[in-house]
């Protein structure tokens, strides 16, 4: 394969506090592949949202602390000073949040906040052709009377629309890796797919890889090539996607597929959702992270933390005693 | 001077030289990164009795030690004022005989705030006088006191008139709606309409002299310069339980759409009870945090309308007054003015501290 | 926008009526006959009838409180009560220049000085700077604006006799001059007339920027490359901004009771100083002018600021 986009190597990314030491991110490691999409599930606050921050280093760094590498296409985003990071930003590695309705600023207008961006990366562009490129983009983004509506603010936008307008904005320059953070997770149901489905198609025309963060197994079975499972700041399974739902390693992926309903289930069929409680953060116990809850656990378990390895056929890798 | 106190800072963010905060809440750092709190369980905590959000409060209130320090501080001013001129009377008071009129004072009289030696002027602190004299012979430290007292006096006047009409009027105005409301919006524009002590300049200057000769035959109140005082108190009240009732009648409409008072309004309970038991307790905290605010304000008043000539009359003494007196020698005397004025700045800060502390301590969402 | 302005129009006419009205009937209540003061100890009932005339006080009630009205709009602030015949628009003239001058410096202060030392608090929050700025601003907002003129004159006067220099501690120099001597008489009280405006947008704009700097949209701006001086001057600023502008009648608010305290501490020839010594004379229509000019004064403010709001705030639609 070519040589990869994005490789993240020991990634730590710790937050201190008050009251102690949060491990966020506790040593994570993977590539992407340029093109591809990397689907990255967990539910809140297993640090998934904190590994894109690191990325690009969006994370506050006095609470916050960054360790590792983080090479891109071969340079190592660690050791870029402000001006160079800025650089990166918003032109090769873009991001979109969650919340389509506060993620815009509300004094420009939406054409302004695109065509903003343009600017700034393409020296070589005049204010009239930053513009006009925020049209295009528009049009791109599948924004009806874009040239008219470039001109209104984004409160005379509905929230799909939005989303929309922050994928123009993360697309206009043309990036390599589009990081997307819950994209659609404050939308609703229909507007979700029609977002994905746009998403997918731009990623596809222009070769964008795309590192997708979710919480829904839904939105990463119709979307992504490889997945990425965290828990409590760990990578506890990685997978091209169709193996993560045929065969899942990892005991807290088959909780995590056996507590949504699926379309071929049979009727009766109970959902079972996983017991205990979320990770503690601040003071992990030693060992898997996953041990409390783990209806596979052993006394080496607690003991030792597992390192990911092969499992199953191909690619995919688990980080669990269990197979043994 | 009414909507000064809209606006509270909050806990700052940490600072950052380039990356994203993620508005990281100290105290909480797992809620500030979207993760759930840790759940190690408090084993103390499951063992104390369950305390009523007023007590948490109260506790809250304990452990600040800005706002227990400034009740210390009020509580001496208050037994200063009230106490203050009996022992400084009694205590190291011989009489003294006149150079004036040959007459001999025992020290009731010439350390009382009125009584003026003209012989003995401008003085600086002695064993005889405390604090030493004005530009005309009278006790600086007994007119100090009686300025605190006239302070405290007016602002407790003031608010207890704040209190009730902002209470009955704010719970009529958010409970039934409807044409007390309409009133007292229109009210309020009106009142905001005319600036800060615009009203109580206004009604004092009309009225003072003869607020002074209708008052001066009631007795303690009355003699002395101070009947004025109960103009000037009412023209206060007037100015400041607009607002007051603004902030109940708010509190009483979101207290109205909560689920306990529709469960008593369907259990048959009559509209009075419901205010009265279950509507009034709850406005405590809104209530005590804005009267605290509202008595620096009215002591400021006070100062600043017989700093202007329209409250307290001589021989009677206020804070206001005395500065204004003091003023016209601060190139000479500068004592007299800066008594009175450090007195004054520090009623003022300390009751502004309280207030914060209050607000802190009972509406500790107001700190984010 | 039209109808906005006539609507708020209508508002503020409303307003004007009350608070005319108010100052009116107080002034019909007042005690004393005037009159009466004005002609002296010997004066015929013809000479009294006459004078009584001249002054309108023969007329009922609301004819009177239509003519003041009437008047009002003219400028017509009616006729003294002091002295036979004065008017009191010219009684008051030669304050209005001097008040209005110590006015404007103080809000254009509050302004430019204010909001930077909040927006700077913000940017250094929880940093030593952020803690000694919090207690200066508290003690300039919390303390009233008598007793910071009292402080300033005490150091000034004490400078002058350590340093010899002969900087003034009360009086005003010519109305609109700016010489050195002018200079030396104005700097302090204007300074100390707008302390207190300034300390409250500096706690505003510090409130506010934090506010916005936590917002989402300021990560999206450095999430898309902005450098951090364009993330905080424009994509944050301009939005905090936004509620300061609404403030602007609150700020005039402080200054109208600020001017009768600043007039009389620092001995200024204020409208303010001139109604005060028209209270001692019972010179009511004076008062009653000063009232409603004042009044009128602020309810503009507040018009303004209204006005501006819409314009800033692009969520804000004009029915």
């Amino acid at each position: 394969m070519a040589e990869n986009l994005l490789e993240v190597s020991n990634l730590k990314t710790y937050f201190f506090t008050r009251a102690g030491v949060v491990k966020a991110v506790d040593d994570v490691s993977f590539t992407i592949q340029p093109g591809e999409t990397l689907g990255v599930v967990g539910e809140s606050g297993c640090g998934k949202s904190v590994t894109a921050l690191s990325v690009m280093r969006l994370v506050a760094t006095p609470p916050g602390k960054i360790t590792g590498d983080i090479l891109f296409n071969g340079d190592n985003i660690m050791d870029k000073n402000m001006d160079e990071l800025t650089e990166l930003r918003g032109s090769k590695i873009s991001m979109i949040f969650q919340d389509p309705m506060t993620s815009l600023n509300p004094v420009f207008t939406i054409g302004y906040q695109i065509a903003e961006t343009v600017k700034r990366h393409r020296k070589d562009m005049s204010k009239d052709q930053a513009w006009k490129r925020a049209v295009e983009m528009l049009d791109l983004v599948r924004i009806p009377d874009a040239k008219r509506r470039a001109r209104n603010y984004p409160h005379e936008f509905s929230g799909g629309m939005r989303q929309r307008v922050m994928i123009a904005i993360a697309l206009a320059c043309n990036p390599q890796l589009l990081i997307a953070d819950e994209p659609t997770t404050a939308l609703d149901v229909t507007i979700q797919a029609q977002v994905l489905e746009l998403m997918k198609g731009l990623s596809k025309e222009f070769g964008t890889a795309v590192m997708l963060i979710t919480h829904d197994l839904g939105v990463v079975a119709g979307t992504c090539e490889y997945v990425n499972v965290m828990y409590a700041g760990h990578i506890v399974e990685s997978a091209p996607v169709k193996q993560i739902f045929e065969t899942p390693a990892h005991p807290y992926t088959v909780g995590l597929l056996h507590s949504i309903p699926r379309l071929d289930d049979q009727r009766g069929i109970r959902l079972t959702p996983i017991g205990g409680q979320p990770p503690d953060l601040l003071n992990p116990p030693p060992g898997c992270p996953y041990a409390p809850r783990c209806p596979k656990v052993q006394a080496r378990c607690r003991q030792e933390r597992p390192e990911l390895k092969p499992v199953g056929r191909g690619e995919q890798v688990a980080a669990c005693f269990y197979p043994d | 001077m009414d909507t000064k106190d809209q606006f509270n800072p909050p806990e700052a963010i940490m600072p950052d030289t380039g990356a994203i905060p993620i508005s990281p809440d100290i105290t909480n750092p797992a809620q500030s990164l979207d993760l759930p709190a840790p759940l190690a369980i408090d084993e103390k905590k499951l063992q104390k009795p369950p305390v009523s959000p007023f007590r948490e409060s109260l506790q809250r209130l304990r452990r600040d030690k800005r706002a227990m320090i400034s009740i210390g501080i009020i509580a001496f001013f208050v037994v200063v004022a009230i106490f203050g001129p009996f022992i400084y009377q009694h205590v190291d008071a011989p009489p003294y005989t006149s150079h004036v009129d040959g007459n001999t004072y025992p020290a009731t009289v010439y350390r009382s705030y009125y009584h003026s030696e003209l012989d003995r002027q401008d003085e600086l602190p002695s064993n005889q006088y405390w604090l030493g004299t004005n530009e005309i012979g009278q006790d600086i430290l007994a007119r100090l006191m009686q300025g605190i007292l006239v302070s405290l006096a007016v602002a407790v006047v003031v608010e207890v008139m704040d209190i009730v009409l902002g209470i009955l009027i704010g719970v009529l105005a958010g409970y039934f709606g409807g044409w007390i409301d309409q009133l007292l919006a229109r009210f309020t524009d009106l009142m905001f309409a005319f600036p800060g002590l615009l009203f109580v300049i206004l009604l004092t200057g009309i009225f003072g002299t003869s607020a002074d000769s209708f008052f001066s035959h009631i007795p303690v109140i009355g003699p002395n310069g101070n009947a004025r005082l109960l103009l000037v108190s009412l023209a206060l009240a007037f100015t400041i339980w607009p607002l007051m009732a603004r902030y109940v009648r708010g509190q009483t409409l979101q207290l109205k759409e909560q689920q306990f008072i529709e469960a008593a309004r369907t259990s048959g309970t009559t509209s009075v009870r419901i205010i009265l038991r279950h509507i009034i307790p709850n406005l405590f905290s809104i209530v005590v945090v804005a009267a605290t605010l509202d008595i620096s304000n009215t002591i400021i008043g006070e100062a600043g309308i017989s700093l202007l000539g329209l409250g307290v009359q001589a021989p009677g003494s206020s804070l206001g007054l005395m500065i204004a007196d003091g003023s016209q020698f601060v190139n000479t005397h500068p004592w007299e003015v800066l008594v009175p004025s450090i007195t004054l700045a520090i009623i003022v800060l300390t009751f502004s501290f309280f207030g914060d502390g209050l607000r802190d301590a009972f509406d500790p969402r107001s700190k984010d | 926008m039209i109808q906005f302005l006539i609507k708020r129009f209508i508002g503020l006419i409303f307003v004007v009526i009350g608070v005319t009205f108010i100052t009116f009937i107080m002034g019909y209540f007042a005690p004393g006959d005037p009159i009466a003061f004005m002609l002296g100890q010997h004066f015929t009932t013809a000479q009294y009838d006459n004078l009584r005339h001249i002054y309108g006080l023969d007329l009922p009630w609301y004819q009177q409180y239509f003519n003041f009205l009437k008047n009002l709009v003219n400028l017509n602030f009616g006729l003294s009560y002091e002295i036979k015949g004065r008017a009191v628009i010219d009684i008051l003239r030669d304050g209005v220049p001097i008040s209005l001058e110590l006015g404007l410096w103080a809000l254009f202060l509050q302004v430019i000085i204010g909001v930077p030392v909040g927006i700077f608090s913000a940017l250094k929050a929880n940093t030593w700077i952020d803690t000694t700025n919090q207690g200066i601003v508290l003690f300039m907002y919390a303390i009233p604006s008598f007793v910071l003129a009292v402080f300033a004159q005490v150091i000034i006067i004490a400078l002058d006799q350590g340093t010899g220099i002969n900087w003034p501690v009360s009086q005003w120099g010519t109305p609109w001059q700016y010489s050195w001597s002018d200079i030396q008489f104005k700097l302090v009280p204007i300074l100390v007339y707008a302390a207190i405006g300034i300390a409250y947008f500096a706690r505003l704009s510090r409130t506010t920027m934090l506010e916005v700097l936590r917002q989402d949209y300021v990560r999206t701006a450095r999430a898309k490359g902005m450098r951090e001086r364009v993330v905080i001057y424009r994509h944050a600023l301009r939005n905090a901004m936004i509620p300061l502008v609404t403030v602007i009648g609150v700020s005039v608010g402080f200054l109208v009771t600020g001017a009768f305290f600043i007039e009389q501490i620092f001995n200024i020839p204020g409208i303010a100083d001139i109604t005060i010594a028209s209270i001692s004379s019972r010179d009511y229509p004076v008062i009653q002018a000063t009232t409603v000019m004042l009044a009128i004064a602020v309810v503009l403010a507040n018009l303004v600021s209204d006005i501006l709001y819409t314009i800033v705030d692009p969520r804000i639609k004009l029915a």
